[in-house]
């Protein structure tokens, strides 16, 4: 077990490369506990992190809880659902926005600490194995599918994040895993997320299908935000990263595992569904 | 173990001993021995180890308790006579009653701000409290009813 | 006269014989219906203590100097253990003893599924336990695995002989029907997910043993244990005055009880042995999968020719094998029937009991058949099941002490006329219909039962006896029944349980026999302790013992006189008034069982395959209710884990390694509050008029039995889509939807 100590430093500045940023720490303590996040020194970031939505609903402070953005009567409609919809309400009241864009995979293979791809394996488990949960669209080396409802939704409304060295649009936070590389995120050690930038959507809407009714990670998450003509449309639960959507017809290149077929269907209706729902 | 921390409980002030990794469940249970918070699951899916920080629901389980900070806990022991308890008696929203002091901390957290939930509301603010007996009925009543 | 009799008794549909010294049952039965306190709601009588977190469970118990083992569980599914060294375990911080294979009967050296366990150590923390399991060293051989049941049976790797059952001529009833359906019907492992997890605290106090202990069964665990660890049994104390939940896999003391007892004894200190969430799912029972392989004939007006079962269950390394066939055998009065039952022996985790094993899921299977049969037959489903009805029990012909599914029935039709307007609210991609199902089970309960019942000076009542209330409301139930005897308000009645040195024996709270094996034996002792009063009285107050009666408190004359309880009882100062009572037998030669009906409506997104349960009515015939409140909410829990069952919950195993995938309650999908339909209980109430003077059976499992097949026909009802396979995901719900699609384009 890691972690030997907790510091709550008085400013980011401190922030260096050994700390591993503790906010919300739905996601961070029980990874921390099993074994599968190494830190050394967790860095108590909370009460530092910009709390709180500005700007009309378009900046968000990266320590924003999802219920914070939940209950707001300004942010975007698909924002607000996608975190309405996502966790449970303790998690929504507990994790910030910023840590919910570096949540890890739920693939059961990663999380059980299997020697998949993901952990430095030479090959994803899933995909011979029970992947009734992952994904349709870059399914190799990985097929692990991004649970973030708020990812896709922030994808939608060409989020910009602000971390504590640069700016930079969304998408390009996340990568796909390589040979040498396994990571997910092109984060730094020691950057931390401090402000999402959004544009206001004329009109936006986040749907999601799961196998409970509420507490559920997406099987599919659709996010759909127009901005006059143009619709941008960005998937949760069916990549190891949240999917940008160029067009309804991209989906006829996914290629989902035998046991992911469902969820090109679902994506399907529901993408009709939400290109509909901001007509 | 070291001295930590201090944690302000149901308005008292208590020093908790531990590792970093001790968590707010632990130290509510096994150093201060309030025991009304349950464990479950142990990592945040189940909602039994609900406390309030600073009135917001929060899984104690995977809260550290070095990172509480300066917020204060209220735990179910500190809503023994919260006009609920009574409810949740009333209505039969116990069953074996392992979930039960969780399900009542996230209510009081839910009532505090919409005093008056629809079902609607009351179904989506408690989904993250699991009860295998299914009291989930009986809960949604209790809820609708606490005023008496 | 104590009297010696031979008697059957029933657990679950397992039938054994045992003889039992029974008094006579002299109580005249109570009349139907509410009477003062009996068939009234009552509020749970410890329900304050929970729901304020003050009630005490085996997860809160912290004893002076306890210590915390953890245990050393096989990551294989199917391995043995070539060596083991404990030695670095024990310098680890905090560690007091270690055990393994040879030190404890429940440590293997062959582990025949993953979590089997293999060694354990005891330290004064959880957190400094579980670090030293990772010092164990062990060397593994890794053996063959098995994990698909049908191709276990194939081998011929089966934990027991097939289990066959005929009656009739199969054969010509199949060739005598004007109509046959077959089809194959799956179901997947489900976990039970107690909240509170198996565990135990063991303390030894010189040759003695204090079990504390999370069980459905306080006396199974002082036999198993002491027999296990060759004590007398009156040396082992077993202790479980509140449970977080069972639902069938808590019957036994399980392997922590001895782990935590072995290592208690080596270290001379109480020894906590827990298991965690994942090890619970892993380790601690399940209900086994099945695949059921059915055909049934008919002639054109309904009349049941032939059922013919083939059911294959995922028993796993051990475990017994449910009676899947059950329902098929029994719930119909077809002549022709043939089932054959095979328990696959399998390297995965131990089925165990979970409410009403195997009918649960022979349920599903025959009540979907007997709707494909009756869409085949362009009948409607209700007045298919009416035609069949059995008068006696089709398998030996005994007479049922009472049956009232036919009054089911008919309280189920204006929910089933619901039917036109549920399909008429169809909109858009949505698809509303209706299904029900029928159910029958056992719950009879039986003897022996004992219990005390103790008057005070100050007129309130205490009924001892050591059972548990495993948080169906046992405790309310029995105060119920005693302070009605005793002409009491409920509020002057206690219950003191849940410790075996406070109490006399008490039967297992499983198969639903804790009210009809308890009740009866604390109405006797109440009705003992109520005679002595009227006795006392008649003397203190120089009046016919006949003329006398205990009515809100006081002693009633049938010429108007009363008295206060207190002022006879009162007259004893320290003394008490001593009640005592068992529970006499079953009816001879008679079958008793539960019947009921469940009308399920849904919803289906036929495009996403999305699947939402918006009511259900459960009309259930369990004999005398005898607390309305406790009873629905019985129905309700029965109801939603058998939600959980049709919609949600499975066990993923790794075809690779046969470790388990979903041992998390966010991976493992337990209903939550928003997936609840709305639900009516409907139960008849009306007393068993041949079972025990209470005429009460149990309702624990019921409710749950017809939940699947209700709703996978409410799913056939709007969307003609033939689901036969559990859970009802949204993969399985849109395959089956295109095969429906399919068909009808191919007509």
């Amino acid at each position: 077990m890691s972690a030997r100590s907790l510091s709550r430093p008085a400013s980011l500045e401190a922030l260096d490369e050994t700390g591993v940023p503790l906010a919300g720490g739905t996601e961070l303590v029980p990874l921390v506990r099993d074994g599968l996040v190494e830190a050394e020194t967790l860095v108590d970031v909370r009460p530092l992190l910009p709390r709180g939505i500005e700007a009309g609903g378009t900046s968000i402070g990266a320590g924003t809880t999802l219920a914070d953005v939940e209950h707001s009567g300004e942010v975007p409609n698909a924002l607000r659902e996608a975190c309405r919809l996502a966790a449970s309400p303790q998690l929504r009241a507990m994790g910030t926005i910023g840590g919910n864009l570096l949540q890890a995979t739920r693939c059961w293979y990663w999380r059980l600490a299997f020697p998949c791809y993901l952990h430095g394996g030479d090959r994803c488990l899933a995909r011979e194995g029970e992947h009734r949960e992952h994904a349709i669209f870059a399914v190799e080396p990985c097929a692990s599918a991004h649970p973030s409802d708020p990812a896709a939704a922030l994808l939608a409304l060409g989020a910009v994040v602000e971390t504590t060295r640069r700016r930079l649009p969304l998408a390009e936070l996340y990568r796909l895993p390589t040979e040498d590389d396994r990571s997910l995120t092109t984060l730094a050690g020691g950057e931390l997320i401090l402000r999402l930038q959004l544009e206001e959507p004329d009109a936006s809407v986040y749907l999601k299908a799961m196998d409970r009714q509420r507490w559920s990670f997406p099987l599919v998450g659709v996010a759909a935000a127009r901005y006059g003509k143009e619709t941008r449309l960005a998937l949760a639960g069916v990549a190891p990263i949240p999917w940008a959507l160029g067009s309804p017809a991209d989906l006829d290149a996914a290629t989902p595992l035998p046991g992911t077929g469902y969820k090109v269907e679902i994506a399907r209706v529901l993408v009709d569904r939400a290109l509909a729902a901001v007509s | 173990m070291r001295p930590l921390t201090e944690l302000l409980v149901n308005g008292g002030r208590h020093e908790v001993n531990g590792s970093v990794l001790t968590t707010l469940a632990e130290a509510l249970r096994g150093h201060l021995g309030l025991t009304g918070t349950k464990v479950a699951c142990g990592e945040g899916h189940c909602g039994a180890c609900t406390v309030l920080l600073d009135g917001e629901p929060a899984l104690s389980c995977i809260t550290l308790v070095e990172a509480v900070g300066e917020r204060e806990v209220t735990t179910i022991e500190g809503l023994r006579d919260h006009p609920l308890v009574e409810a949740f008696v009333r209505a039969d929203a116990v069953q074996c009653g392992f979930c039960t002091p969780g399900q009542i901390v996230s209510a009081a957290a839910l009532v505090r701000e919409l005093p008056n939930p629809t079902r609607e509301q009351v179904r989506h603010a408690m989904a993250g409290n699991l009860c295998r007996c299914g009291t989930y009925p009986k809960i949604e009543e209790a809820i609708s009813t606490w005023q008496g | 006269m104590a009297r010696l009799i031979r008697t059957e008794k029933e657990v679950e549909g397992r039938y054994t014989e045992q003889w039992v010294v029974v008094e006579e049952d002299p109580l005249d039965r109570w009349p139907e219906g509410p009477l003062e306190v009996v068939g009234r709601p009552a509020a749970r009588v410890d329900g304050l203590q929970r729901a304020r977190g003050e009630a005490r469970y085996t997860a809160d118990l912290a004893l002076p100097g306890m210590l915390h083992a953890a245990v050393l569980r096989s990551p294989h599914a199917h391995a043995r253990v070539r060596r083991l060294d404990l030695a670095p375990a024990l310098e680890a911080p905090g560690v007091r003893a270690a055990v393994g294979p040879g030190d404890c009967s429940v440590l293997v050296e062959e582990a025949g599924y993953q979590g089997a366990p293999v060694a354990a150590v005891a330290a004064d923390t959880f957190s400094e336990a579980q670090a030293a399991l990772a010092r164990i060293r062990v060397e593994w051989e890794v053996l063959e695995r098995l994990l698909d049941p049908e191709e276990a049976v194939a081998r011929g790797e089966l934990i027991e002989e097939a289990s066959r059952y005929e009656r009739g001529d199969v054969e010509r009833g199949l060739a005598g029907a004007d109509v046959l359906v077959e089809a194959e019907y799956r179901t997947a492992t489900v976990l039970h997910n107690a909240l509170e997890t198996h565990q135990a605290v063991c303390e030894w106090e010189g040759d003695g043993l204090t079990v504390y202990v999370s069980t459905q069964w306080i006396w199974g665990v002082r036999k198993d244990v002491a027999k296990r660890l060759g004590l007398p049994p009156d040396k082992v104390r077993v202790v479980c005055e509140y449970m977080g939940g069972g639902f069938g896999a808590k019957n036994d003391p399980g392997d922590h009880t001895y782990v935590a007892a072995e290592l208690a004894r080596r270290t001379g200190r109480p020894v906590r042995c827990a298991l965690t969430r994942r090890e619970e799912n892993l380790a601690s029972g399940n209900r086994h999968a099945t695949v059921q392989r059915l055909r049934a004939g008919a002639k054109a007006d309904g009349t049941l020719t032939a059922l013919e079962g083939e059911f294959t269950m995922a028993v796993g390394w051990d475990g017994f094998v449910s009676s899947t066939a059950g329902p098929m055998k029994m719930l119909y009065g077809c002549e022709n029937v043939r089932t054959v039952e095979l328990g696959a022996k399998l390297t995965t985790g131990p089925n165990d009991a979970f409410r009403a094993p195997g009918f649960v899921e022979g349920t599903f299977g025959l009540e979907c058949l007997l709707d494909e049969l009756a869409a085949k037959l362009e009948l409607d489903p209700l007045v298919l099941r009416r035609r069949n009805g059995a008068e006696a029990d089709p398998v030996n012909g005994r007479p049922f002490s009472a049956k009232n599914l036919a009054e089911c029935y008919r309280r189920a039709e204006p929910h089933w006329a619901r039917r036109e307007a549920v399909r008429a609210r169809s909109e858009g991609p949505w698809r509303r219909g209706v299904g029900l199902a029928s159910q029958i089970w056992y719950g009879g309960g039986g003897p022996p039962s004992y219990a005390w019942v103790r008057v005070g000076s100050d007129g309130r009542a205490s009924v001892l006896t050591a059972m548990q209330d495993i948080g169906t409301g046992t405790r309310t139930a029995m105060a119920q029944i005693a302070a009605e005897e005793l002409g009491l308000p409920l509020e002057r009645v206690s219950v003191s349980l849940g410790d075996s040195s406070r109490g006399p024996y008490a039967a297992i709270s499983a198969g639903s026999s804790t009210t009809p094996s308890m009740g009866p034996a604390v109405r006797a002792a109440a009705a003992d302790a109520a005679r002595q009063i009227v006795e006392i009285a008649a003397q203190r107050f120089e009046v016919e013992q006949r003329v006398l009666s205990l009515r809100g408190g006081r002693l009633v004359s049938e010429d108007g006189a009363s008295w206060a309880l207190e002022d006879v009882t009162g007259l004893l100062e320290d003394g008490q008034i001593l009640g005592k009572g068992s529970r006499g037998p079953n009816p001879t030669g008679m079958r008793v069982l539960t019947f009921g009906v469940q009308v399920a409506e849904v919803a289906v997104d036929v495009e996403t395959g999305e699947v939402r349960v918006e009511r259900i009515a459960a009309i259930h015939d369990v004999g005398r209710v005898v607390n309305p409140l406790g009873a629905s909410s019985q129905v309700e829990g029965g109801i939603i884990q058998g939600i959980g069952h049709t919609l949600s919950e499975q066990r993923l195993l790794d075809p690779g390694s046969g470790r388990a995938l979903t041992v998390t309650l966010d991976a493992y999908k337990l209903p939550t509050i928003a997936d609840v339909p709305e639900i009516v209980t409907d139960l008849l109430d009306v007393p068993d008029a041949h079972l025990t003077s209470l005429g009460s059976k149990g309702l624990g499992e019921p409710p749950i039995i017809p939940t699947a097949a209700a709703i996978t026909n409410a799913i056939r009802d709007a969307t003609g889509a033939d689901v036969r396979s559990l859970p009802i995901t949204r993969e399985e719900m849109l395959r089956a939807l295109r095969e429906a699609r399919e068909r009808a384009f191919a007509l």
